[in-house]
This record gives structure tokens, sequence and C-alpha cells, in this order.
């Protein structure tokens, strides 16, 4: 039997939260349902379009950051 | 999601018996999903790099005077201070972020460019200040949902009891906001399988 999956059930599935059972059950009724399918591939195009607008500090603001900690006990307040 | 082959625990242990080097690592490996989260709630690049200066300044005061908890995960603990720290900015402020021009965001960004001409390098970047931009105009319980999972990579579960909602709730956010990005992405029609997908 199919199971009927919402479509809440998909953001879990492509964020990784389901289980490996559920995986299984998602990944049989896409195979007969198309339309499930189709918001799948949408859902999955956009989130991996968001993994590439990631910005990056300067490289200024690290060695800031890295100096912070390695003269820690010299600077310490707390 | 990336795997590496010495943990972010591992790491941490190093770094508490004195080995600076990894923390290097740490910082390095998380330091454009936490910027990102930072960035996208002040929208300017130099109060981010000031955000994130104050943001490690923490996580080297709790790890070092042996506060910090192992139990929780590195990056969701370091990406909640940093969200917190860029709200407290503006709750001190007393005012809503601005929205700034996005001069000189070439030099930080991180997209992978060099094998591409110049003419296309242009257009990723446009499109992908274009991206950003979209997200910005996301309502706020959509975009709160969507930077703590994507960037924050707080589990929907976390979500729901962080921000007092049903996980149902918290993951039909998360479905509407990536609907509504790309309606919006086709609205503009963004080219988005040739210039976003394709390294």
């Amino acid at each position: 039997m199919i199971k009927t999956f919402t479509r809440n059930d998909l953001i879990r599935y492509i964020y990784q939260e389901t289980t490996k059972e559920e995986n299984t059950e998602i990944e049989n009724a896409l195979i007969f349902d198309e339309a499930l399918c189709d918001e799948l591939g949408d859902l999955q195009l956009t989130v991996n379009g968001l993994g590439r607008i990631e910005r990056s500090p300067s490289k200024g603001s690290i060695d800031k950051i890295l100096s912070y900690s390695k003269y820690y006990n010299m600077n310490a307040v707390n | 999601m990336r795997k590496y082959s010495v943990s972010d625990s591992q790491l941490i242990s190093l770094y508490k018996n004195g080995n600076e080097g990894a923390f290097a690592d740490l910082v390095n490996r998380h330091k454009n999903k936490i910027f990102t989260t930072v960035y996208m709630i002040v929208k300017d690049q130099y109060l981010a790099e000031d955000l994130l200066q104050e943001t490690y300044i923490k996580v080297v005061n709790t790890i070092k005077s042996g506060r910090y908890n192992e139990e929780g995960k590195f990056l969701p603990w370091v990406t909640r201070i940093a969200h917190n720290l860029a709200i407290d900015h503006f709750r001190k402020a007393k005012r809503y972020p601005t929205i700034v021009m996005e001069d000189g965001s070439n030099v930080f960004n991180t997209l992978e460019f060099s094998e591409d001409s110049i003419e296309s390098q242009k257009i990723k970047e446009d499109t992908h200040a274009l991206l950003r931009d979209l997200i910005k105009e996301l309502p706020d319980s959509q975009r709160e949902v969507l930077m703590m999972r994507h960037y924050m990579q707080m589990s929907f579960q976390e979500i729901a009891e962080a921000t007092d909602v049903s996980i149902n709730t918290a993951l039909g956010r998360m479905r509407y906001a990536l609907i509504n990005l790309r309606k919006k992405m086709d609205k503009l029609n963004i080219a988005y399988d040739k210039n976003l997908y394709q390294k």
C-alpha cells in the first residue's frame, strides 16, 4: 500500500530529517505520484540555490578572531 | 551536508588543550554560514564583520573558561549567539534594519567564478545579489525559519520550540518560504538553472 505524504514531509525529507523507513516510503511514493515528484524537484532546486549565496567575511576579521584567541590569556577580563 | 574527517567536537577538544590550529579550522569551516546569517539580518557588510568578531569573542571566552556545553552542536550554538547579537544590535539602536547598497560585496563573495568569463561572472553576481534580496522580502516568519534551518542548521523541532509554534507550522513556513522564493524568481525570470546551479 502506498502511503500518502503531506507536503511538509517533503521538507523534512530534503533536510534529511526523515527516518530510513520514511525515506523508503517517500521514494516509493515519488515513483507513482508525479505531482509530489515535481514539487520535490522544485523545492530541491530552490534549496540548492540557497547554498550558493553564502557570503564570506574578510580575512581581516578572521585574523582578529584568531588573534583574540591566541592572546586570550593576556586579554581575558572575565 | 558536508562531512569532515575531524568532527567539530574533536576540534573543540583539541582547542581546549591549547591547539589554536584546531580553532582556526573550526572558524574557517563555519565562517560563511555564520556570516551569511548575520548579514541577512543586518544587511551591512561592515556591521556584519563586527558582529562576527563579537560572536567569536563570546565563543572563545566560553570555551576557554570551560563553560562550553559539550552536548550541544557547535554550529547551531554559534549561529544562535550571532543571531542574538544581531537582534540585540537593533534593539539597542531602536531601529529596524535599513537596506544598504551592496557596494564592494564582490570583494567578499565566496562564489567560484575563476573559470568564467567576466560577463558570466557579472551575471552570476547579479543573480545571487537578487536572490539575497528576495530572501529579505519574505514575510518575517518565513525568513526566520529559512535562516534558522538553512544557515543556522537548527532542526525543525528546535525551530518549533524556539519560535513557540508546532513543528507542522515550522515546516509549513519553510515550505511557503521556498515556494515564495521560487515564485519571485520565476516572476523576475531569473535564469536559476544557468546561473545558480552550475559550477
